[in-house]
């Protein structure tokens, strides 16, 4: 789980660092930046039924409400970032794919802190 | 379909379709610009704020009635400038006194919060400024009003504008 929780950090903030890039530089979201963006929501989606399958195998979270919030609202949330950067073509598209990223970065440092039992 | 939507399935055909290796330069006609930014930003806390009360409220309301209030207030405040900036745009008047609603609220919480933390027994989304999410709650509005303001000074409304 921890080997998980890294990858989908690193891809997290890699694609936070190329959605700046592409704002610095002036570029709406192309190929490469929405593929970024559907690559966070993918390992984010595998994080959340893995974490899923452990509370289903006997895990304890003692907060389930917050826990299945906090992964819906994180694939939703970067679901709803690459649609915002497909109608708004401009660099704004860009850096709002990279908030998304860096805000599902945060939702996984509280997601340790919901459920760290999940994580050990 | 209006014009507008037309010129964007136009846009994306050619950006998206077109280069795949590198984005295309910006802006681009019926852009929102940062207002995109600001309506995700402000969605979030939406859903965050929203969640959040009504999970504690439904728990146990009796534990911080106040704190949990307030997160309501927050909440609805948040879908409130949320729909008005999706609705309205830059150079809508509801937006501005929502926004400055917001910042009225986040400093009269904060300020509560640090003078009597009786009431708060659990935090809420404005407590001690929006500590507990990293302050973002305090500065949202300052850059939502400077961006507001900036658009009404900058360009004369338009017929299509006045929503």
């Amino acid at each position: 789980m921890l080997a998980l929780s890294i990858l989908v950090s690193v891809v997290c903030s890699l694609t936070a660092l190329l959605g700046i890039y592409y704002a610095v530089r002036d570029l709406s979201a192309d190929l490469v930046l929405l593929g970024a963006c559907a690559l966070v929501a993918l390992v984010w989606a595998i994080f959340g039924i893995t974490l899923g399958l452990r509370d289903l195998g006997g895990g304890h979270p003692e907060d389930r409400i917050t826990l299945y919030g906090y992964l819906l609202t994180g694939f939703a949330m970067v679901l709803g970032g690459g649609w915002v950067s497909l109608w708004e073509r401009s660099r704004w598209g860009s850096l709002v794919i990279a908030v998304v990223s860096l805000v599902a970065m945060v939702l996984l440092m509280r997601l340790h802190q919901i459920w760290p039992g999940g994580f050990a | 379909m209006t014009d507008r939507d037309t010129r964007r399935d136009t846009d994306l055909g050619t950006t998206v379709a077109g280069s795949s290796s590198q984005g295309s330069r910006s802006p681009r006609s019926g852009s929102r610009g940062f207002e995109a930014v600001l309506i995700i930003l402000y969605a979030l806390f939406a859903t965050a704020a929203t969640a959040r009360s009504v999970v504690q409220m439904l728990r146990d309301f009796s534990f911080a009635p106040v704190a949990y209030l307030l997160s309501l207030a927050a909440a609805l405040t948040y879908i409130a400038v949320s729909i008005a900036l999706v609705r309205g745009g830059r150079r809508s008047r509801i937006a501005l006194v929502l926004c400055l609603v917001e910042l009225v609220g986040v400093l009269g919480v904060g300020t509560l919060s640090l003078l009597d933390p009786a009431l708060f027994p659990d935090a809420s989304v404005w407590s001690v400024f929006g500590e507990g999410y990293g302050y973002v709650p305090l500065l949202l509005p300052v850059i939502a009003l400077v961006y507001l303001l900036r658009g009404r000074h900058r360009a004369p409304q338009t017929a299509d504008d006045a929503r």
